[in-house]
């Protein structure tokens, strides 16, 4: 198993060639793209608060920014307190070091890996290479993209540039290399590929004894993490192994419960353009008798606080990773991710990349702001609202601005100014164009096929318009001389014969100048971005104990957020906190939204409920049953009490035999058609709603209310929690929706009235 | 009502008929529009590639020009974008706090030439005529940063035989981006070339926009791949009376 990393210095201009002329890439990414946009947008469309949480979510991330030094603060002492430890990682090298070093400590030779955008950045899987360990992807399109010993290419959909045929060649060539192969006969039917990734994953996710995830949100509140997936890999992760060690960026933070209302309505819709993603799990620290033993955080910097101070930069931090922003981006469409030569690629990288390497930035940093339109399409979809426009050409002002400093010469600025001196002085401006009409009238056409640099660069496939015949100015002159204002003194003084003949000379120099120094500029930009490689990291033994790391970590985000840091305004329109539907009404969306994910639904009195199980686990064929040691026995049938085992311990390979597991749920909700289990009664460890294939979800009528923050009132937030939508499923397969992969492939609700 | 024309650099020195079009639009509808002679380029290139400084001095000279007008209409929604968003950016990122305020308030006077005819003027019908097949298509900053929404399209539609036709794809990006078309070219034509293939599908003779740069990319393609496919500014589609030559 090998680790490739982004290691191509080469401007986004460069890169983007081997994509344009890929006739299969751009079909394929065509298709998905646009794909997800659609579905991103009925789903948005479904909220009338829509806005109110984008809004909210921007307030949000803006807060925890202006209060980060107290947040991390808060995490550690939540986190310690719930039997997790904190690490704190100022860059790439140290997190990674700290993970490798935890790995060996535990005795593990090898991890599995929930999909994580932060560990892809610090190319965690090259390091524990390196350092004779493995690190196994088990997000699907993770496994596609490591098997194939490719690079991600999107940040939800990592193989999106693969399509159905090239996976299933992925798979029958390598997955036999590293485990289960795959099966004989296996075709390139979506729904085969995600059992195929199913089987070779199974006896990995039993036997592994550590874990290594991100973090979507970190709640300071609580200390606890979120992470949201669809597959179920996720959960065996954060289930099964032993040692969970999760590496989360600083920029992760929110401050409170309150801020999952509003992120995870924005997430899942801007992301997978669902409803809610089929697996949503919570824990905070470690829970005696559920889930991993011992539970390490690494916070990561990277960069981000060097982002933070940037007044206007800094807003990229607001980024939630869902992606939307590249599956509406026309460059994106066209270049696909690898272009961009990182981890984030799309509009959001173009932004986010010459920011964490503020530092270093080489010719693809300083290219990247260029690689946008500025078409706006990324900024509309946003769900943090961040301005990506606005920053792209902040970036760009910074570029040059750090290249005039330096006392740079381009031809670029040379035209630039040259163009400026004439706009600026409207004597020169009207010389200037008519030189430019005279020039033209000697071509005599209204358009030229071939133009020297940089003007070549449009005409290698459009004609170039030239000036013709009069400009606007002179028609006025003469068909309405009375409507024309003469310009005021004031400009007029701004014109001095030096200013005319320096801004006609900036002109003639660029043409000259230009190549010359477009090259001298190359030369000088020597990339620095992977300077850093080789650096060495003293082992954990040598370094400061934990309580020291959290001062020096915080002190230069104490030292910006001290200084200068506006505090956020909080917005004026509230989103939904309460449901408006009658009780009736709710349960019918509840119902129509369960269905909706192809997942069953019973309903019936508490009288009929052990019939109506038993009905359901005859229809499954299901000849063994678990359930939590806690669950009301009254709910199952005579026949059914005779194949149930109450939970008690049970292994994991024991339950991985199992065919069905009943449960209860702590609360449930309509909009999104989500049902939440955290522990309580009947509802017992994560492990057995997870292994067993096929879920009985027993919901109370009075336990479904109609939006999300009226849910999270009513769980436990400190116990470990499951939230689903659905059956577990995929859409890496050319955006396929498959149901069905890690988690239980079948998922029945049974919605029951009270009495 | 003083009406105050920024008519944009790019009109001005390429494409004086778009220009002369509004001037003779608004003439029929019994306006006088006046073109102050100081005014050169709104800062748009500028500001958007980074030469900012520049860009600023481009900004305060177009307030400066057309301070005295109580109304200014351009044909091009992305200079009035511009005016309306990247000067209060430019603003505030270099601590401007006087050009921010001049900007806060040159901006709401400024409309785009749709938005002056539908929301200022009260017209739909400008009296034009234009036995043609028409497609429209949405410029970027025309769809979110003036939100012209479907102003152009009703303006379109009360022209006389004129045929609007449905383009697939329609709000996608044409590649043009000012300096993108240049740094980026490669990606820019690929763009460029798919808006071009979404044209010629919806079997438009004539393609009509609120700006001319975008135009241009598009009409640049066309032209060298001489599809007989033209281009026009809908002023100049609205200035049309069906008595021209």
């Amino acid at each position: 198993m090998t680790s490739r990393t982004f290691d191509d210095p080469r401007p986004f201009q460069k890169q983007v060639i081997a994509a344009l002329n890929d006739s299969q890439l751009r079909a394929n990414l065509g298709h998905a793209t646009s794909t997800i946009r659609n579905k991103r947008a009925k789903v948005v469309a479904e909220l009338d608060d829509w806005e109110a949480l984008r809004d909210h979510g921007a307030y949000i991330k803006d807060l925890a920014q202006s209060q980060l030094p107290e947040l991390i603060r808060m995490v550690e002492t939540n986190v310690t307190k719930a039997g997790g430890h904190v690490h704190y990682a100022k860059d790439g090298a140290e997190a990674n070091a700290i993970a490798i070093s935890l790995t060996k400590s535990y005795g593990a030779k090898s991890v599995v890996k929930i999909k994580s955008m932060a560990t892809q950045e610090i190319e965690l899987n090259k390091a524990f290479e390196e350092a004779g360990l493995e690190a196994y992807e088990t997000d699907l399109a993770e496994l596609i993209v490591q098997l194939g010993d490719d690079l991600p290419s999107h940040i939800l959909v990592p193989a999106i540039h693969k399509n159905r045929a090239q996976i299933r060649e992925i798979f029958i060539e390598n997955m036999g290399k590293s485990g289960v192969p795959a099966p004989e006969g296996l075709t390139d039917s979506p729904k085969e590929l995600a059992a195929a990734a199913r089987s070779h994953l199974r006896a990995r996710f039993l036997e592994s004894k550590v874990a290594v995830s991100g973090g979507n949100f970190l709640v300071a509140e609580t200390g606890s993490i979120v992470i949201v997936e669809s597959e179920g890999n996720g959960r065996m992760c954060l289930t099964l192994p032993e040692t969970l060690i999760s590496v989360v960026g600083i920029d992760k933070i929110v401050p409170d419960w309150d801020s999952l209302d509003v992120f995870l309505q924005l997430l899942p819709r801007s992301s997978t353009g669902e409803r809610m993603n089929p697996y949503t799990s919570v824990f905070t620290g470690v829970t005696p008798g559920d889930g991993p033993k011992n539970f390490h955080l690494i916070l990561l910097d990277n960069g981000r606080s060097d982002a933070l101070k940037d007044p206007v930069g800094r807003e990229v931090l607001r980024c939630i990773r869902c992606s939307a922003c590249l599956n509406v981006c026309p460059v994106y469409e066209r270049a696909g991710g690898h272009s961009y030569g990182s981890t984030y690629p799309g509009p959001i990288g173009a932004v986010l990349v010459p920011q964490i390497r503020r530092g270093a930035l080489g010719k693809l940093e300083k290219s990247l702001p260029y690689a946008s339109s500025l078409c706006g399409a990324c900024y509309e979809v946003c769900p943090v609202k961040i301005d990506i426009p606005k920053l792209l050409v902040e970036l760009r002002s910074q570029n040059v601005d750090s290249a005039r400093n330096d006392g740079d010469v381009s031809g670029e600025k040379l035209l630039m100014e040259g163009v400026y001196t004439a706009f600026n002085n409207p004597r020169l401006f009207v010389a200037f164009l008519d030189l430019a009409r005279k020039g033209a009238s000697l071509v005599g056409k209204r358009r030229i096929n071939i133009a020297p640099p940089p003007l070549s660069a449009w005409t290698k496939a459009r004609s170039l318009p030239i000036p013709n015949g009069v400009s606007f100015r002179d028609w006025m002159k003469e068909y309405h001389p009375e409507q024309i204002v003469k310009a005021t003194k004031k400009k007029n003084s701004a014109l001095s014969a030096k200013s005319a003949v320096n801004g006609l000379r900036q002109i003639a120099k660029f043409g000259l100048h230009l190549e010359r120094d477009i090259a001298k500029q190359s030369r000088k930009f020597v990339a620095t971005n992977h300077s850093n490689e080789n650096q060495s990291v003293a082992p954990l033994s040598d370094r400061r104990t934990d309580g020291e790391a959290i001062d020096s970590f915080i002190a230069p985000i104490e030292a910006i957020v001290g200084s200068n840091f506006t505090k956020p305004t909080e917005p004026t329109t509230d989103y939904r906190r309460s449901g408006s539907l009658s009780h009736e009404e709710t349960i019918e969306l509840f119902i129509d939204r369960i269905i909706d994910y192809k997942a069953t639904i019973t309903r019936c009195s508490e009288g009929d409920l052990p019939t109506a199980i038993e009905e359901l686990l005859t229809k499954n064929g299901t000849s063994s049953l678990v359930a939590a040691q806690d669950l009301n026995p009254s709910w199952l049938s005579r026949e059914t009490l005779k194949i149930v085992t109450f939970d008690n311990s049970i292994s994991n390979d024991r339950l991985d035999e199992i065919d069905s597991v009943v449960t209860s749920t702590a609360v449930a909700v309509a909009t999104s058609g989500t049902i939440i289990l955290d522990g309580s009664q009947g509802q017992g460890r994560r492990a057995i709603s997870l292994i067993v294939d096929h879920h009985i979800a027993v919901v109370f009528e009075d336990q479904i209310v109609e939006v999300l923050p009226e849910a999270t009132k009513r769980i436990d937030r400190y116990a470990p929690q499951t939230w689903i939508s659905g059956p577990s499923a995929t859409s890496d397969i050319e955006l396929e929706r498959v149901e069905g992969v890690h988690g239980p492939r079948k998922l029945d609700v049974v919605v029951v009235k009270r009495g | 009502m003083k009406i105050g024309l920024m008519i944009t650099c790019i009109n001005d020195a390429l494409y004086p008929d778009a220009a002369i079009s509004v001037v003779k639009v608004l003439e029929r509808l019994g306006h006088a529009v006046y073109f102050p002679e100081g005014q050169s380029c709104c800062g748009q290139m500028h500001l958007n590639s980074g030469y900012r400084v520049e860009g600023i001095e481009l900004a305060k000279r177009s307030i400066d020009v057309f301070e005295s007008f109580d109304y200014i209409v351009s044909p091009s929604a992305s200079c009035v974008g511009t005016i309306r968003e990247v000067y209060h950016n430019a603003a505030v990122a270099t601590g401007d706090h006087s050009f921010e305020e001049s900007a806060s308030q040159f901006a709401p006077k400024v409309f785009e030439f749709s938005e002056f005819l539908i929301d200022v003027l009260k017209v739909e019908d400008v009296g034009a005529s234009f036995p043609h097949k028409v497609a429209y298509h949405p410029t970027c900053h025309s769809l979110r940063v003036t939100k012209a929404g479907d102003r152009p399209r009703r303006l379109l539609e009360a022209v006389r035989n004129l045929k609007l036709v449905e383009m697939e794809k329609e709000d996608s990006c044409c590649g043009f981006g000012g300096v993108f078309a240049l740094k980026n070219s490669d990606t820019s034509i690929a763009m460029g070339s798919d808006k071009f293939a979404s044209v010629k599908k919806s079997g438009a003779e004539v393609l009509c926009s609120l700006d001319n740069s975008c135009l241009t990319h598009i009409g640049s393609i066309a032209d060298r791949m001489k599809s007989g496919l033209k281009v026009m500014h809908l002023a100049e589609i609205l200035a049309q009376t069906g008595d021209e030559k």
